[in-house]
């Protein structure tokens, strides 16, 4: 066997950059809790300025004082790992996955990409052109590989003589060792994995455990390695693209034929259902243009997932011409045909009341239909809100407060007759919005109960700011 | 017309609720008219003093009370009718108080069972008024019990006056009205918002549900009260307060009387101690200025009454005497002869003028202040000794108010503004001094803030109000308050954080404003090096000396002292000292006061320094204003130094009596905060016109006084310090060995680590041993050589991460037979892996083990022990293992033990240093004066002092010693982050040497710390 070794040294920055035009300017990841913000990476104009890995921002921002911080996202890394993971697997079957790095096995595709050389040239031309900085080695283990990646670019080891030379070459401190035996041995004057493995057995097994010698063991090939390969995920990312601009929706609705119709077989595959995907419209230039389509239950009926999206597109304006479209779908449940009651009562035409919202959201778009929560501001102007992921106050007091309440107050005219108050509110002023206000209930002349409300200490000028049923 | 008294009312001691303090409300009160203003913190009289000087300052009757929300029952006020009242409210909020963690109290029915004779109680319904409450409290307090009605404007007032009133007469209490006042006036509704958002961790977006819906709970003027409330629910109000006539003068505090024995009252008890104390210190007989400064004293004493404070303090410093525990007075005490004869304080009335005004008076009418020093690591005993002698219900902590300063209140205002903790760490940083005025908009600018953005300005505005409000209650460094009745008659007392610490509520001022004594007990690092220190001097040399019977006035240990040779003496040993040391030459005791007070910000603000060192001199005449304050500033050559010398010219010049001139100099003290210097310009001008000084004279040292300010120095404190400066000096200058020994082994305190102070006694010939499992004990220790001078032994507690528990047993282990390996300590000792670890990486195991790679492979290599079979370890094949090099050597070195008795880690890096044109601290001292070099070291210290604008000094340190850099801020500013964050410094500047003193004046910084490697170099940064 023969494994390659690409070690991504700098990915998280590099998931970043790659996003982004190149620019001197200094930027960092930021990592860590609200009291402990840290530095996770940073670019090289940063580092040229005294930023590294592991300060904290409040040291950083004394060494420097404008750069760009950009929350670090230990799931993007992740995703773009994998991302590398399944371009691997373009090259092999074998794709495991190493921290920082990613190690093939390549002797079985030697035959199609090789030889060594033209297929290590291959493996960097993407990834220089994919944007990710890296080393590559080659070795008769994958953790030698692995190993060996640390400290050299472009090695190739592929004989066990020369791959014991190598490795006892190699210093305790880059041989990924387990923790501990890494902390200790240099202590003990041990620098060199040749040295180490010149130490009797019985004396590391009583010191570091079978840990260490098991590792060794894998590293040096005298056992197996058990490792856990990749698998390509079980999520559906289908991409088209034109040479053309696409300027009109209409025009959109073959590719979006073709893609709900590939989702669809993908799904009969699986014998699955979607019951979410996004369509992505991407652009010359900017973020592409997001479209989410959510159904009521798993479905895997090609027309009625293109129905579906199709009732989303329709209502869009492209704020650009379209290259290309992008359709991904993560959440695939078990598609269960919806079984009807025999003794079902419900008039034909007659929906729940979810159905209905999704066909008026379909129709009407996202935003068209709301549901009012409460909020926790005391103001009575906002003390409504159609934000979704409010966190529900708790329900306090029993003030008098109308059923409906007025986006705005207006005047109210003609004689009223107080019923309570006056209900003085002074509050809001941490945004700027402080109001100062007495509220009364009132009967109006014609009989509604009404909520209304005038400055401090002057009643008679009433605006009307709700009704009460 | 409509009169009223708020009954509810609280101030800003109800921490995160009350928004003003009491000084505001009595204010407003007094502006609208109110009869009597009740100020009932929740669960609390630590604003109460507070509110009592208000209430005489505004002639507004305060009546004393507290709110209280019981666990099992209804929220009720109880009002003090009464002093038996306000023992028992004291009590029950006692009894809450220590229930309770700190800041928090628990008080239940039960605790209310006697029904609290002598208060009036008010009974504040819920929004739902639970009828069973209204009951239970009737049938508690029947008639002193009111049902209190507090409308605010909220959704229907009428309705609720209506459901309270019909609720009264079911129960058959009476009504009255209140305000459940949170602040003086409506605009302090934001930050009383603010206050409520930092008392329930909440940003003011999210708290919307606790707020107050509007800013009436304000003490509102009488008119709008009367639309608001029945006329005859505010005439009760003023009734009620009629009825409370207690206040806190008429409490009546003793100091504990068992100390007198039968047949004596305090009076001759005190005199008999004095007498006997007369003898003690002047076994030949005593002098009669002595004499009669005692005489003086025991005549102000007896006019005040404070013979039983005298004998308390006694009785303490007595106890620690008898248990070999080293204490001193510090402070205006020492002014005091009688406080020398009962051996409180060490300054002997003949060798300094002693001015006992300075330490009582009877024009001040305030107690007077013994602030005792006590070894650091044995004051405990003596706090225990106190809570042992007069139990813990008489004897309390007094607290300290902790109050919101910049930091902390644009901490608090800017994250319930729901700033980013990025932007809050960096508006506490350029608010970290401000004082409510001085304009930022230049600091926020320049960290990239808008100083003019709406959310700033009210982060600005409400920290600016939230300033100096107290924050919550901390326990006071040492002050006792030590009764004869139970404290918690006089005064609530509550859990301090630290676990078997009660405090009372009250703080020192509070104390001084009601004439309570305490006594101060405090720590002092010093102290403990010196006893520890003659300990070992008896031991080892068979010398048993005491700090009296150290010998006074040796020339060697001068001639050490005016070298500036004073690295871990006392006081002396700071930069700022050591400069002046070789320009002032001390050459006798008196030299060392001034040079204790001298380096203060006091003279060196005043312009005394210099005046007085070219008089020294000789550079400069000495003269005196007259003939007569002569004797006033003689002994500092003309020159002001000490406060006692202003407060001798008020007399001597302007016709003070001693008892004014302290008034004096109090005024002097505060004059930059409250003002009030008026009226002593007016009498010193005239006093001294009239005894025949120009008017331009008494308006220069008028604006001298003025400037003196609250810095100046007295004089008793600065002798106290200067005997134990002369204690330390003369044992480091004769027995450097046992000084080192001792002062390691009261770390940590002073200006230096070990590392330095290791390198200093190696610089003056003491030889130095490393910590070693064969030889060490915890402590440091001195062992004998083969011609019987003294060696420092390293002890295992300058191994980082031992335990104090482990070294004993090790030690104690050792003493059954040496270890004979590896295995052999580890079970003997039961030594755990860290243990090893940490001996190992301290190289302690070379006798045992070998060199470090030995070591550490050894003690991997040892398993835990089963005790059935015994210490046998199977056999290892041999292997062999490089030794460290030297470099990695001293690295562990310092990572363990922070020091390294090997060659200086510059001494391993010289020649690189050399090429790089560095050159070493001892061809620095040759250089002349003015010229350029580069240099370079280890950083050790970083100092900014509060008096030196902007200047930063660093200290160095090579292979040969410490090197001064003097670094201006516009190079700290530019060199920010070498400035900051080198560990090896290079300089490149201009080396200065004037009078003895050298620095070198940095131009360039350089960080050179990669040449150190990963080598755990520690700096102490002061600032």
């Amino acid at each position: 066997m023969l494994w390659a070794c690409v070690l991504l040294p700098h990915l998280a920055l590099d998931g970043v950059l790659r996003r982004r035009p190149s620019s001197d300017a200094p930027l960092a990841l930021v990592t860590g809790s609200a009291q402990a913000r840290t530095i996770f990476a940073a670019n090289a104009p940063a580092r040229a300025a005294g930023l590294r890995a592991g300060q904290r921002l409040s040291a950083a921002q004394a060494l420097l004082s404008q750069f760009e911080t950009i929350e670090h996202d230990p799931e993007a890394v992740k995703r773009w790992h994998r991302f590398l993971a399944a371009w691997a697997y373009r090259y092999s079957s074998e794709v495991t996955l190493f921290p920082h790095a990613i190690v093939l096995e390549v002797s079985r595709s030697l035959g199609l990409f090789g030889p060594w050389p033209r297929f290590e040239r291959l493996l960097r031309d993407d990834l220089v052109s994919l944007g990710f900085r890296h080393r590559v080695t080659l070795a008769p283990t994958a953790h030698a590989a692995y190993v060996l990646a640390g400290m050299h670019d472009g090695l190739a080891v592929t004989t066990p003589e020369t791959l014991q030379r190598a490795l006892g070459a190699v210093s305790i401190a880059h041989a990924r060792l387990p923790p501990k035996a890494a902390a200790s041995l240099p202590m003990m004057g041990i620098r060199q994995l040749g040295q180490l493995l010149s130490l009797p057995r019985a004396s590391l097994q009583r010191r570091f455990g079978s840990e260490l010698l098991d590792y060794l063991d894998r590293l040096t090939g005298d056992a197996p390695e058990l490792m856990e390969g990749y698998r390509p995920p079980d999520t559906l990312d289908l991409r088209m693209e034109w040479t053309h601009e696409i300027e009109q929706v209409e025009a959109l609705m073959f590719p979006l034929r073709r893609l709900t119709g590939d989702l669809a077989a993908y799904l009969a595959g699986r014998d699955g259902g979607v019951q979410r995907f996004v369509l992505e419209l991407e652009h010359r230039a900017g973020a592409p243009t997001r479209v989410n389509v959510g159904l009521l239950a798993a479905e895997r009926d090609g027309a009625l997932l293109f129905e579906c999206a199709r009732g989303r597109l329709e209502r869009l304006e492209l704020p650009q011409p379209v290259v290309a479209m992008r359709l991904m779908a993560r959440e695939l449940p078990p598609f269960v045909p919806a079984g009807r009651d025999l003794f079902d009562t419900r008039p034909a035409n007659a929906m729940p009341l979810e159905q209905l919202r999704e066909r008026l959201r379909a129709r009407l778009g996202e935003r068209a239909i709301h549901r009012l929560r409460r909020t926790i501001d005391p103001r009575p102007e906002h003390a409504q809100t159609t934000a979704e992921d409010m966190r529900l106050p708790p329900v306090v007091t029993s003030l008098p407060r109308p059923t409906w309440l007025l986006g705005t107050p207006i005047p109210l005219r003609g004689q009223v007759t107080v019923l309570a108050g006056p209900e003085r509110m002074e509050t809001g002023w941490w945004d700027g919005g402080d109001l100062r206000r007495d509220y009364y209930v009132v009967r109006t002349a014609q009989g509604q109960r009404a909520w209304v409300f005038c400055p401090p200490g002057e009643p008679g000028q009433w605006m009307l700011h709700g009704w009460f049923a | 017309m409509n009169t009223y008294a708020e009954l509810h009312c609280l101030s800003n001691f109800s921490f995160q609720r009350g928004a003003s303090s009491a000084r505001e409300l009595f204010d407003r009160a007094k502006a609208c008219g109110y009869s009597a203003l009740a100020i009932t913190d929740e669960c609390s009289l630590a604003g109460i003093v507070r509110a009592h000087e208000a209430a005489r300052d505004t002639e507004i009757q305060l009546i004393v009370g507290a709110e209280f929300q019981l666990d099992d029952g209804p929220k009720l006020v109880l009002l003090c009718e009464n002093l038996a009242g306000y023992s028992a409210l004291c009590a029950l909020i006692t009894r809450g108080r220590r229930a309770a963690e700190k800041g928090r109290y628990r008080v239940s029915r039960h605790d209310l069972a006697d029904g609290l004779p002598g208060t009036l109680a008010l009974w504040i319904p819920a929004a739902e008024p639970d009828r069973e409450h209204g009951a239970w409290l009737r049938s508690l307090f029947g008639d002193r019990l009111w049902l209190a009605v507090e409308l605010h404007c909220g959704p229907d007032d009428a309705q609720r006056l209506r459901t309270l009133e019909t609720l009264a007469a079911s129960l058959g209490i009476a009504m009255v009205a209140a305000g459940d006042v949170h602040m003086h006036v409506r605009r302090r509704r934001a930050l009383q918002d603010v206050l409520t958002a930092i008392r329930h961790h909440l940003t003011m977006a999210e708290a919307g549900a606790v707020l107050f819906k509007n800013g009436e709970r304000h003490l509102r003027t009488r008119d709008a009260l009367a639309a608001i409330y029945p006329a005859a629910l505010m005439e009760e109000s003023v009734r009620i307060a009629g009825r409370c006539h207690f206040s806190l003068t008429e409490l009546r505090y003793r100091y504990p009387a068992e100390l007198v024995p039968a047949g004596h009252t305090p009076a001759t008890w005190l005199r008999h101690l004095t007498e006997k104390g007369i003898r003690w210190r002047w076994p030949s007989g005593a002098p009669a200025k002595a004499l009669a400064q005692i005489e003086h004293e025991l005549g102000l004493i007896a006019a005040l009454g404070y013979e039983s404070y005298f004998l308390t303090v006694q009785d303490i410093v007595r106890f620690a005497r008898d248990e070999n525990i080293l204490c001193q007075g510090r402070g205006s005490a020492a002014n005091s002869a009688v406080c020398y004869v009962l051996g409180v304080t060490e300054v002997d009335p003949d060798r300094i003028n002693l001015l006992v005004e300075r330490f009582i008076s009877i024009e001040r009418n305030e107690p007077p202040d013994i602030d005792v020093d006590f070894e650091h690591e044995r004051r405990e005993e003596v706090i225990q000794y106190i809570y042992r002698k007069y139990g813990r219900d008489r004897a309390a902590l007094a607290a300290t108010v902790i109050s919101y300063r910049g930091k902390s209140a644009v901490r608090d205002v800017a994250r319930t503004l729901g700033l980013p903790t990025d932007q809050i760490d960096m508006l506490s940083k350029v608010l970290a001094w401000w004082d409510g005025e001085e304009p930022l908009d230049g600091p926020l600018r320049e960290r990239g803030f808008d100083p003019a953005s709406p959310v700033l300005q009210r982060v600005l505005k409400l920290t600016a109000e939230l300033l100096d409000a107290p924050r919550h209650l901390s326990q006071h460094v040492g002050g006792f308050v030590i009764s004869d009745q139970p404290l918690s008659q006089l005064v609530p007392v509550e859990n301090a954080a630290m676990p078997d610490r009660t405090i009372i509520q009250w703080d020192k001022d509070d104390l001084d404003a009601l004439g309570l004594l305490k006594v101060d007990c405090l720590a002092l690092g010093m102290l403990t090096c010196v006893r520890k220190c003659l300990d070992l001097l008896r031991q080892h040399r068979g010398k048993d000396l005491t700090p009296d019977t150290i010998p006074k006035e040796d020339p060697d240990t001068y001639a050490m002292i005016q070298r500036a040779d004073t690295i871990g003496v006392f006081q002396i040993e700071s930069r700022a000292q050591m400069a002046m040391l070789p320009r002032l030459l001390p050459k006798n005791f008196y030299d060392l006061v001034i040079e204790v007070a001298i380096v203060r910000p006091g003279p060196i603000q005043g312009d005394m320094v210099h005046p007085y060192l070219r008089r020294r001199r000789g550079e400069e005449g000495v003269d005196y204003p007259s003939e007569k304050l002569k004797p006033v500033f003689e002994r500092t050559l003309g020159v002001p130094l000490f406060q006692e010398q202003v407060m001798k010219l008020a007399i001597v010049a302007a016709d003070y009596t001693p008892g004014e001139a302290d008034q004096l100099r109090r005024a002097m003290a505060a004059w930059k905060r409250h003002g009030g210097m008026e009226k002593h310009r007016e009498r010193i001008t005239q006093g001294m016109l009239k005894n025949g000084y120009t008017a331009e004279f008494a308006a220069r040292l008028f604006e001298q006084i003025k400037g003196f300010g609250s810095y100046g120095f007295p004089e008793s404190h600065a002798a106290s310090f200067a005997g134990i400066v002369y204690a330390s000096s003369w044992l480091k200058c004769h027995e450097p060995a046992a000084f080192t020994c001792a002062l390691l082994n009261a770390q940590p305190m002073g200006f230096y680590g070990p590392s330095q102070i290791v390198q200093d006694a190696q610089r003056h010939g003491v030889t130095v041993r490393p910590v070693d499992v064969r030889y060490s004990e915890w402590d440091n220790t001195l062992e004998a050589d083969a011609s019987g001078s003294l060696m420092l032994r390293l002890g295992l507690r300058q191994v980082r991460g031992f335990r104090e528990d482990v070294a004993h047993r090790l030690s104690g282990a050792r003493q059954h037979g040496a270890f004979s390996d590896m295995a052999d300590l580890c079970a003997r000792a039961g030594l755990d892996s860290h243990h090893q670890e940490a001996l190992a990486e301290a190289g302690a195991l070379r006798g045992l083990a070998g060199h470090r790679h030995r070591a550490r492979w050894a003690i991997a290599g040892v398993e835990p022990q089963l005790p059935l079979f015994g210490h046998a370890s199977p056999k290892e094949q041999a292997i062999v293992l490089p030794p460290p090099s030297q470099a990695e050597d001293t690295l562990a070195d310092y990572a363990r033990v922070g020091l390294s008795l090997g060659p200086h880690p510059m001494q391993q890096i010289r020649a690189r240093l050399r090429a790089a044109r560095c050159v070493d601290s001892r061809a620095l001292r040759d250089r002349p004066h003015a010229s350029q070099v580069r240099t370079a070291g280890l950083v050790t210290q970083r100092q900014r002092p509060q008096t030196a604008s902007g200047v930063t000094f660093i200290t160095l340190e090579d292979e040969y010693g410490p090197i001064n850099i003097v670094v201006w801020s516009q190079v700290a500013e530019r060199q920010r982050r070498v400035f900051l964050e080198a560990r090896l410094m290079g300089v490149d500047g201009q080396w200065e040497q004037v009078d003895g003193v050298s620095h070198l004046i940095a131009h360039r910084l350089i960080d050179m710390s990669e040449l150190l490697g990963p080598l755990d170099s520690r700096s102490r940064d002061f600032h």
